[in-house]
């Protein structure tokens, strides 16, 4: 590890003043990512700002029909909160099936999304619940957020402070995992919106969450796992590595999204 | 035996018994033991043997500044070679001990029985304890000193006459998920003769832990180079290590036949489980693609190789 200038920040306003001083600071939010990366001397920061400290940024309130998760919410949290599993039980389940307990009582919803691992669950559940990521600068809907691999709509400096989430008529998150790192390698999140309309969004196959228009429309009229019969993502632009080949994860994506559909009931 | 195969080094084992004044004994062994619990086993054997309490014996291993130069451990020869070395060092102990036992109660070597930690003169109630025999033997003031050493401390070596032959039947039954590939095992059962087993409770974990380095084996576990020779497997985020999860609770049995041609009467049982495993999943794995028509599927069995075997 490379020397770095440790900061605790006290608030969200405090953290961006201290990032911006730095040379070339990088936010810090449970680390389970930045961590590993400068131990490995894959980064080299001048300065490391610890959001850790931030009480503003943690909790979880469910109001007007909306979970609201603060960025330093741990995914141990959301996990086992009542309150979330009462609006969004979708949402409770993807964050217990992120990494392990270590990963999940330390890992947090907005360091998640900030890194934007293209196996990462999280990605999934805003872009299929159409979540809005709100930041200290501005509110981003969750399909404008997630850019390209490990990239964001988040400008230099800019901090997430929490996401909210409309709750669902129904929703399910149904991963397949990689068998070594347990990360998905297709993590399907479907989800029926209030409205009438279907969200599938589609993670670890691809370089960056997506969303599936073909099934969305397919399940818009029938909202069936039948309705998904047959169907596969293009296999055009998906990942391609030791453990699945393209055709695979297209041919996956079509099932864990009959399954997702399924679970929703 | 083994030079007649070809091997060129000796396969024997060592251990030395020192038994201490206060009639405690430290083991030294040749083998070492990296989480089979020889401390226990090897302890268990003297304790019963010696009739003194198991927390009374310390096993030594591992350490050359200490130990007598033996062979190490693998090929599952721990107990079967390394116990009958100590097998023997014990024989070594028994008959000095008989000897000063009869020197204490002025009988004849022929006449001591020995049990339960007591010498006694076959058919009287004279007896000697086992820690008395061992005072005696570091503080030899009633003692046979011109045709007997002080001290009891008895190195022995042993080379064995044979392999042993352990067998054993494992069977696995696996369910596959033709959407995705994935190989779940929904049971397996072992049923393994090792001979005699010293501590079932450390047998069946042997077990275990083959069986699960087998399904590891057989179902998850591959190195994989690129194109460019860089290990592609270079981390456990990629290596796929098998993990509780990965397996059901065991069925785990054993029938005992003694091994005929050492002295404890044991077989090897570390790697049963590893051997026997790979076969027995990868047999129910081919049973159940074989009625899709696939007859072929290299390990590891991979949810993405079972797919593609399936959809080929």
């Amino acid at each position: 590890m490379h020397d770095f200038t440790y900061h605790a920040a006290g608030s969200v306003t405090d953290a961006a003043a201290k990032a911006a001083a730095g040379e070339d600071a990088v936010l810090m939010a449970g680390g389970m990512t930045l961590l590993p990366t400068l131990k490995q001397r894959l980064a080299q920061p001048s300065d490391v700002v610890d959001l850790a400290g931030i009480a503003e940024l943690r909790g979880i309130r469910v109001e007007g029909g909306a979970v609201t998760v603060g960025a330093m919410t741990t995914h141990d949290t959301v996990a086992s909160s009542s309150e979330v599993a009462a609006a969004i039980p979708a949402l409770a389940a993807v964050a217990g099936h992120i990494g392990d307990p270590q990963v999940r009582n330390r890992g947090t919803i907005g360091g998640s999304i900030a890194n934007n691992d293209p196996a990462a669950d999280y990605p999934a559940a805003l872009v299929g619940l159409g979540a809005t990521v709100c930041t200290d600068r501005r509110e981003i809907a969750a399909d404008n957020f997630f850019t390209g691999m490990f990239e964001t709509a988040l400008e230099e400096g800019e901090i997430v402070t929490s996401v909210r989430f409309p709750a669902p008529e129904a929703a399910a998150y149904m991963k397949f995992p990689n068998p070594a790192s347990r990360y998905a390698i297709v993590g399907v999140f479907v989800a029926r919106t209030t409205g009438g309309g279907v969200r599938v969004a589609v993670t670890g196959a691809a370089s960056c969450v997506y969303r599936e228009s073909a099934m969305e429309a397919a399940l818009e009229g029938n909202f069936s796992a039948a309705a998904l019969d047959g169907m596969t993502a293009s296999a055009d632009d998906l990942n391609e590595d030791i453990h699945a080949s393209a055709e695979y994860r297209a041919h996956l994506v079509g099932v864990m999204a009959r399954r997702a559909v399924a679970a929703c009931g | 035996m083994v030079g007649s195969l070809g091997a060129r080094a000796g396969l024997y084992e060592c251990g030395e018994v020192r038994v201490h004044p206060t009639g405690s004994v430290t083991f030294f062994t040749g083998t070492h033991s990296h989480g089979q619990g020889h401390e226990t086993t090897f302890a268990q054997i003297i304790a019963e043997r010696l009739g003194v309490d198991i927390d009374a014996v310390e096993v030594v291993h591992g350490d050359t500044s200490k130990i007598p130069f033996g062979m190490g451990t693998y090929g599952s020869r721990s107990l079967a070679v390394g116990g009958s070395a100590l097998a023997r060092a014990l024989d070594k102990v028994e008959t000095k001990a008989k000897r000063i036992a009869a020197h204490l109660m002025e009988a004849s070597e022929a006449d001591i029985e020995f049990a339960d930690g007591q010498f006694t003169v076959a058919g009287t109630d004279r007896s000697v304890g086992f820690g008395d025999v061992a005072l005696t033997a570091y503080v030899p003031h009633n003692y046979p000193i011109e045709e007997l050493e002080p001290g009891l401390d008895e190195t022995a070596y042993y080379d064995p006459a044979n392999f042993t032959f352990p067998a054993g039947c494992h069977v696995c039954e696996v369910e596959i998920d033709p959407d995705t590939g994935a190989v779940e095992i929904v049971n397996f059962a072992a049923s393994d003769d090792f001979g005699n087993v010293i501590n079932p409770m450390i047998v069946e974990g042997q077990v275990h832990g083959g069986i699960v380095q087998g399904v590891g084996q057989a179902l998850l576990e591959g190195c994989v180079y690129g194109d460019d020779g860089q290990l592609a497997t270079g981390s456990y985020m990629d290596y796929t290590m098998p993990r509780a999860d990965d397996v059901p609770s065991f069925t785990v049995s054993t029938r005992t036949t003694p091994c005929p041609h050492n002295p404890l009467g044991v077989k090897g049982c570390g790697e049963a489980g590893a051997i026997a495993a790979p076969a027995a999943v990868m047999n129910a794995v081919h049973h159940a693609l074989s009625a899709r028509g696939v007859s072929r599927i290299d390990m590891p069995a991979t949810p993405a190789r079972v797919w593609q075997a399936l959809n080929a």
